[in-house]
């Protein structure tokens, strides 16, 4: 220890007197080399200065290995000096450094904006306490339904008798009208039991959760998110313990969550939308009042410690079967019995985006493999160029690793520049992303470059320094220094070796770019093919509003049969409205599933999945451009009065009625021998897109509002049946009544919050966005491999000729044509891109049938898709080939020989 | 390289430090003087390689078992002197040591049976 301690201390001072320390090294091997000499002169030898020196060795790099040694910290002193160096001398090659800048910046800079995607959606934590232990749960009824949130009845009984998690809470998504101070919002909030905090292992930064008995009807308290207690309120702390009114009624704010708290989580199939206002969820006995129905409630749960998921299942199977028991005859009869399941928060959330997104990744990681192949090749052309350099530095005494580390560290300079133009791309990148994306992506809302992915594009700085000058290193002159040094290297062609090896790349780039165009003509086909996908309505010239009557101001039937009533007269007046429909949803949304069972059908009993319902007034099936495939629409009376008549889709008449004619046949909610009425089918229509674009749609099933019974309605504990959606089909453009509709609703209700007021075109847009968006990554990172390669080419053949333009000069001076030798430099270009091809063609081949069976009817060996690749490849590389070509054909045989 | 008869042995790693001390132990001397000496004090049958010497006094002198001044030759120039410290000294009765029992062990192995 002290010997550490004793030469930390004279390092010291050798740093301190840097230049007595130089002089003494100096002067003491001039001593020895003087001595030295004086004794060989006495003894006669011939040259007694050169003798001492041979004597001694090579005394530079001898002095050099001494300041190495005093240096502060070893070997840094060395780096230092190699980065001052590289850092002197790249900009006297300001093409080289730029290109090679801008072609890392290019791909570092897409890695680390695709990283940050990947950070913010899969990688980043959820904000719970140890949220690997928290699981989503789910009933189900087998043959009918895979999964629905939970009935309260259900919910009461499961969580009375579980054992596997420590605690179990249920919550679901409700629309509130914020008012009071200020504009009337719509905003999200969340019924939740008290237990949810507890759950999620997060309290209130401010103020305190909800206790036990708070969770009952009749008590108003709530819980703030940070968000609008910031916005709304601008942070005033004497808000807890203060008032705020929800649907118009008042609530005591009991506390505020912590800054970046979310819950629930995008990405869920039920009540997935972040809440800013939590309240509890206060079962009402209307709530418990019926089993197998009102199945919305969500549940999370935490598992015990040393409790595996499997093991919670094997237990939630046991309590699906004993709550099964519970549920009365009519409805065991009828086959219906629950099941429970269970999974992973994170998977629920962010499951599915999971191998999308590391395709992606891989494919940004290909366009930075082509970028360091590119960066070696220019880096190899360098070194070629620097030769004479590199061997007289081995001549005076340069260690071979001293070159190796001369070289990383420009490479370093290099690519850490790359880094901070890449950087900088990210950051506008991940600041221009899409709004449509952001609230659709969970996660993505939170997007940023943090430390995590800072940290990330540092090893991806790294390692691209490392490749990039390595592989030239591989290539450094093994010979004796003179022998280099006997050479021109500035007029003779380069060492073949290196030249295979930046032939090499180029092909390698090449058949990259090809991989990458392969995987952007998949996802293009695949997209065009969505988007032409038949929707089963026409959304142009379409408008829409949608908005939810606050249960509280609109208490009874009567209330929003005449919002209803109101609403669509009003809107129909405006001018330029062709027709007005009212329903509770829209296509591409989620609707209210029902069990039902038909009159007359050969189908077994328990055997029918459950239908999607649809509650609508006026003209609504016609202003969305429904397709009639039999029967007819609804009449204007049976708005009006109740006629217990249905319309179905046609994949529900075929499921249901196979073969026969639907129309006069007759359905019940709920079975055979249930209160509902039976209803009459009067009308068929076409399959109309209800979950993502592209996938099948579901049974459907749609009824006039004025059928939905008053009890639903009257003195509600729920919002069900009080979302109202105008579709205005306009008569010419949509958009322009938008501040009509505005004014009329308005109007109507001035407290009333508006959710969004949007083209049906738009809707449908924000539905493919994701893909849409993942279409155009791909297309850009294969425009941009594209481009790197084409400049690849363009850099080696130039160098190349330029290199080769005395054997050029004379092949003209021996009467060489022209034309022969633009042939002659195309053909060797030609070369290496029907190599590249060849094999990126292959390497499409087997690469496309792993991403194929994530993307919409694509087909890997889709020949279309693959014929685009030599289309496009081929002209960037003939261009990228013919300026070189054209320059060595005008070569001056007279100037280049004279030269000479 | 390889083996040359008429060349002076090369040194064995380490042995370079173990001389270096032991020339100090004499008393202060400069880095030419040290090579001398013990070419010398070899009977011409070790010669330090001259470019080695340096690098080895420098190490010793961070690890604090010499140190150096600089001084005036006895020809009337500059030189930088070193001696052995306290610790230089113990390391060379320890280094000493160890040598003999190595070579002693050595001879026993190479001893015609």
């Amino acid at each position: 220890m002290a010997e550490w301690l004793n030469s930390l201390r004279l390092r010291v001072r050798a740093f301190l007197r840097r230049r007595q320390l130089e002089q003494d090294l100096q002067d003491e091997l001039a001593f020895h080399l003087a001595m030295r000499a004086e004794q060989l002169d006495t003894s006669g030898a011939s040259d007694a200065r050169a003798g001492a020196r041979r004597q001694f060795g090579n005394v530079t790099r001898i002095r050099e290995d001494l300041r190495e040694s005093w240096a502060l910290a070893p070997r840094l002193g060395g780096l230092v000096r190699d980065f001052r160096y590289a850092a002197r001398t790249l900009p006297r090659s300001p093409g080289f450094a730029v290109v090679v800048v801008l072609t890392l910046g290019l791909g570092i800079g897409a890695n680390t904006a695709f990283f940050s995607v990947v950070n913010a959606v899969l990688i980043r934590p959820l904000g719970y306490a140890e949220a690997d232990r928290l699981a989503l749960l789910y009933e189900g009824f087998p043959q009918r339904i895979d999964r629905l949130p939970f009935s309260a009845l259900d919910f009461d009984d499961f969580r009375r008798w579980q054992q596997s998690f420590e605690a179990v809470a249920a919550y679901r998504n409700v629309p509130f009208e914020i008012s009071g101070d200020g504009r009337p919002e719509r905003i999200t909030g969340a019924r939740a039991s008290a237990d949810l905090f507890r759950t999620l292992g997060v309290g209130p930064a401010i103020g305190r959760a909800f206790s036990a008995d708070e969770d009952r009807p009749g008590v108003n308290v709530a819980i703030l998110s940070w968000g609008i207690w910031q916005r709304r309120y601008g942070g005033d702390p004497a808000m807890v313990g203060g008032r705020i009114q929800l649907d118009r009624q008042s609530y005591t704010i009991v506390g505020v969550m912590p800054d970046g708290f979310v819950f629930p989580r995008r990405g869920p199939q039920f009540n997935g939308e972040p809440a800013d206002v939590w309240v509890p969820i206060a079962f009402t006995d209307r709530e418990r009042a019926e089993r197998a129905s009102m199945h919305n409630n969500s549940v999370i749960a935490r598992l015990r410690h040393g409790v595996t998921l499997d093991a919670a299942r094997a237990e939630l199977d046991l309590i699906a079967e004993r709550i099964g028991a519970n549920y009365p005859p009519a409805v065991r009869n009828a086959g219906i019995s629950p099941e429970l399941t269970a999974a992973p928060l994170r998977e629920e959330i962010s499951g599915r985006f999971q191998t999308p997104l590391l395709l992606l990744l891989a494919a940004v990681g290909l366009v930075l493999l082509v970028a360091c192949a590119n960066v070696a090749n220019l880096i190899l052309s360098r070194v070629t160029g620097r030769a004479r350099e590199f061997a007289v530095r081995t001549a005076l005494g340069a260690r071979r690793t001293q070159i190796i580390q001369l070289l990383l560290c420009e490479a370093l300079l290099l690519s850490a520049a790359g880094g901070v133009v890449g950087v900088a791309i990210a950051w506008w990148a991940v600041n221009a992303a899409p709004a449509v994306l952001t609230r659709t992506v969970p996660g993505l809302h939170e997007l940023a470059i943090d430390l995590r992915v800072l940290a990330f594009t540092s090893v991806v700085c790294l390692a691209t320094a490392v490749i990039c000058a390595l592989v030239p290193l591989a290539t450094l002159d093994r010979r004796h220094p003179a022998d280099s040094l006997r050479d021109e290297p500035s007029r003779t062609t380069s060492g073949a070796g290196r030249l295979h090896l930046q032939r090499g790349f180029v092909v390698v780039t090449v058949t990259l770019a090809c991989v990458l165009l392969a995987g952007a003509g998949l996802f293009i086909r695949s997209f065009a093919a969505l988007a032409a996908t038949d929707v089963g309505f026409r959304p142009a010239q379409v408008l829409t509003a949608s908005m939810t009557l606050p249960r509280t101001f609109y208490t009874t039937s009567a209330s929003v049969r005449a919002f209803h009533e109101s609403l669509s007269r009003s809107l129909s007046a405006l001018p330029g409205v062709r027709s007005v429909g009212l329903a509770t949803d829209l296509p591409l949304t989620t609707y209210e599933l029902r069990a039902f069972t038909p009159e007359s059908s050969n189908l077994a009993e328990g055997a029918l999945p459950a239908t999607s319902l649809s509650w609508v007034h006026g003209p609504y099936c016609e202003s969305l451009g429904m397709t009639l495939k039999g029967g007819r629409f609804f009449a204007q009376d049976e708005y009006v009065q109740n006629r217990s008549v249905v319309i179905v889709n046609e994949k529900l008449a075929a499921l249901v009625w196979p073969g026969e004619d639907p129309v006069g046949k007759r359905l019940k909610w709920g079975a055979a021998g249930g209160p509902w009425p039976w209803l009459t089918v009067v009308g068929v229509i076409g399959n109309v897109a209800d979950g993502p674009i592209g996938a099948e749609p579901r049974i459907h099933a749609y009824e006039p509002f004025r059928q939905m019974p008053d009890v639903f309605l009257n003195g509600a504990v729920n919002q069900f049946g009080r979302d109202v959606t105008a579709a205005v089909l306009a008569e010419g453009d949509a958009r322009a009544l938008s501040a009509l509709v505005r004014q009329e609703i308005t109007e109507l209700d001035p407290e009333l919050a508006i959710e969004s007021i949007q083209l049906m075109d738009d809707r449908v847009r924000e539905v493919v966005a994701p893909q849409r968006f993942s279409t155009l990554l791909v297309g850009a990172f294969a425009g941009i491999a594209l481009l790197l390669a084409s400049v690849g080419l363009y850099g080696l053949l130039a160098f190349t000729m330029a290199q080769r333009q005395k054997e050029i000069g004379v092949r003209l001076a021996l009467g060489a044509e022209r034309r022969a030798v633009m042939g002659m430099v195309i053909g060797q270009g030609a070369r290496l891109v029907a190599v590249g091809l060849a094999i990126g063609l292959l390497g499409s081949i087997a690469l496309t049938r792993l991403v194929a069976s994530l993307l919409h009817q694509s087909n890997p060996y889709d020949l279309q898709a693959l014929a685009v690749i030599p289309a496009v490849l081929v002209p960037a590389a003939l261009l990228a080939c013919a300026i070189p070509a054209w320059r060595a054909a005008r070569v001056d045989p007279i100037t280049v020989l004279r030269a000479e | 390289m390889g083996a040359n008869p008429r060349k002076p042995a090369d040194l064995l790693q380490g042995t370079l430090e173990l001389l270096i001390l032991r020339t100090l132990a004499t008393g202060a001397k400069h880095g030419y003087e040290i090579a001398e000496w013990i070419h010398v004090a070899s009977a011409e049958a070790l010669s330090v390689e001259e470019g080695a010497l340096y690098p080895a006094l420098h190490r010793l002198e961070l690890r604090g078992l010499l140190t150096s001044h600089w001084d005036v030759s006895a020809n009337n120039r500059r030189a930088k002197y070193y001696r052995l410290t306290a610790s230089g000294r113990t390391r060379l009765k320890d280094a000493t040591a160890s040598w003999r029992r190595t070579s002693a062990a050595i001879d026993r192995v190479l001893e015609p049976t």
